[in-house]
């Protein structure tokens, strides 16, 4: 068998995207596939700072001519993302991936619509590009606390024919409230199934509205990560069934339906 | 520079192909990371904690990092020692990997069903008996603390069983010098130091501990010197023990740090977690820094400390 390893990869761009956030193309010399919903994980190349590796969703995956470019979206919140925004372009870094179960678009049946709040927009990003790319439809909601927050919002049009509802709290920009108060309000009779990504209280409301509206949700949970590949047990979230699974080998995305009660 | 350096080492009676385990609770039960690191590559792999039934484990969230290590509180999540011997052990057994099964209990009865449903198992090299988790109410660390209490579980376990015996021990034993000679007294093999040092890490917006449990147990480079003083000291307490020393290894240079300190063998953790290769690294630097050094044989560092 062939042996698995981390591949070294060069820090190719970086666009300034809000306060907070940051979108960066990664440039992986090997071969690196991904599904939407997947994740790496990423750390420096030398030194034990940080010690552990930290898990990001996908948000693309393209061809250059160098290689394969891998988008992340980040939000700095700690020390390293906090590296990753002043690093400088051409640096090396770690990256082990992809990892994980992401959203099952091909067992989606149509039509499933898409959530996404605030920095959790990377894998619903992708989900949209990949369902636009095999001419299945879908609709997109996409909520930030403001303007300000909302993250590559061109992107976003361009992957959804400019089909995307934008939301915003203070009504700065798109409809005004919550992402999961706007698609309730929005709802349509064809939507199947929800694929979502965003803050907890965002995925319990998305979960709630799949189960009085009787469609399955898919949701891609944010769990603390030590190793992303099933021995640390530190990701694991629980089931219906009491059972603790890891979140980076049977999600980050999961449905609703497996889920412990309280989702 | 030496060309070929001799790897192998004894741990008591058993013989391991390198001195490089990987540490139970972060290699899961041996295969998940075949990909990365054979099993059969190692010295050995110490499985993750194993008890007679299923255990779900601690409510989240478990981990944190912290500066130079991180904090766990998992609890001893594990399929139980049952699904462990049909479904996982015939694998490991068929790669030919040297397996040390971690047994837990919380009670004596316990741990004895553990190493009982496995002595009617091949492919065990060796039990390590965690007495030191710091993460569970009943049984662990009860038994690592006090002295008597791990007295009576290893003669009871010894008479159950010819296969090597380790004790794991806990650094927050506050004598770990007479729980390491009960230990030894009452027949075990040899002793691994250590565990996890039982921490607190805290979330200060929030005022609330960073794990769910609000204790764990901190391991990483961090925690490195102290185990290293730990195992010194044991080693020159009882200097003809085995021991085998756990506590940040990251590289193979950290490895012959333990050697020297008085371990035959040392166990790679929290370094898996950062790069699932991590034990086969540490097995090429170790490699590399004895050649270098002109060190032919590994044996030749066990307890090699200059101390003066």
């Amino acid at each position: 068998m062939e042996r698995r390893s981390d591949q070294p990869v060069i820090l190719a761009s970086r666009q300034e995207l809000s306060p907070s956030c940051f979108a960066l193309e990664l440039l992986c010399p090997g071969p690196l596939t991904a599904t939407p919903g997947q994740f790496i994980m990423l750390g420096p190349t030398a030194g034990a700072d940080p010690l552990l590796r930290r898990p990001f969703s996908v948000a693309g995956v393209g061809e250059s001519p160098r290689g394969v470019l891998v988008q992340l979206l980040v939000k700095e919140v700690g020390k390293f993302t906090s590296l990753l925004r002043r690093l400088p372009i051409g640096s090396e870094l770690s990256l082990l991936g992809p990892l994980g179960q992401g959203f099952r678009l091909l067992e989606a049946p149509p039509r499933p619509v898409l959530v996404a709040g605030g920095i959790g927009l990377p894998p619903v990003l992708f989900a949209a590009r990949e369902l636009s790319q095999r001419g299945i439809p879908f609709d997109l909601f996409y909520g930030a606390a403001s303007s300000h927050e909302l993250l590559l919002p061109q992107e976003v049009k361009r992957a959804t024919n400019g089909l995307a509802v934008f939301c915003t709290d203070d009504g700065s920009f798109g409809e005004q409230g919550l992402v999961t108060e706007v698609l309730r309000r929005l709802w349509q009779k064809s939507y199947s199934r929800i694929l979502a990504c965003g803050p907890t209280p965002m995925l319990y409301a998305v979960a709630q509205l799949a189960r009085e509206r009787q469609v399955e949700a898919e949701l891609s949970l944010e769990e603390p990560m030590a190793c992303g590949v099933g021995v640390c047990l530190g990701c694991v979230v629980r089931l219906h069934d009491g059972s603790y699974v890891p979140s980076c080998q049977a999600g980050p995305v999961f449905l609703a339906s497996q889920l412990a009660e309280r989702w | 520079m030496v060309t070929v350096v001799q790897l192998a080492t004894q741990v008591g009676s058993l013989t391991l192909r390198n001195p490089v385990l990987a540490a139970s609770g972060t290699f899961g039960y041996g295969l998940e990371l075949v990909d990365f690191c054979p099993p059969e590559a190692l010295g050995g792999v110490v499985t993750k904690g194993l008890s007679p039934r299923p255990r779900a484990g601690n409510p989240t969230p478990r981990i944190v990092e912290t500066p130079a290590g991180m904090i766990n509180s998992i609890g001893l999540q594990n399929i139980g020692v049952e699904a462990f011997c049909t479904q996982v052990l015939p694998a490991l057994r068929q790669r030919g990997a040297t397996v040390v099964v971690n047994v837990f209990g919380e009670t004596e009865e316990e741990y004895a069903t553990v190493v009982e449903r496995l002595e009617r198992e091949d492919g065990v090299a060796a039990y390590e008996l965690n007495v030191s988790c710091p993460n569970v109410g009943k049984g662990g660390m009860e038994f690592g603390h006090d002295p008597s209490s791990l007295d009576l579980l290893v003669r009871m376990l010894r008479r159950l069983t010819r296969r090597p015996l380790w004790v794991k021990l806990s650094p927050n034993a506050p004598h770990l010098l007479a729980v390491a000679e009960a230990a030894l007294a009452a027949g075990a093999d040899a002793l691994t130091l250590v565990n996890t040092f039982r921490a607190l890490a805290i979330d200060a917006k929030k005022r609330r501990p960073a794990v769910a449990t609000g204790f764990g147990g901190l391991s990483g480079p961090a925690i490195k010197p102290l185990a290293l003083r730990l195992v010194w000291e044991v080693h020159r307490a009882f200097p003809q023990a085995p021991l085998v020393g756990i506590g940040g290894v990251l590289t193979g240079e950290d490895a012959v740090e333990f050697l020297l300190a008085g371990a035959c063998a040392v166990q790679v953790g929290t370094a898996t977690f950062r790069n699932p290769a991590a034990c086969l690294e540490v097995v090429q630097q170790l490699q590399a820094f004895c050649q270098r050094e002109g060190v032919e044989d590994v044996r030749e560092l066990i307890g090699g400390l200059r101390w003066r």
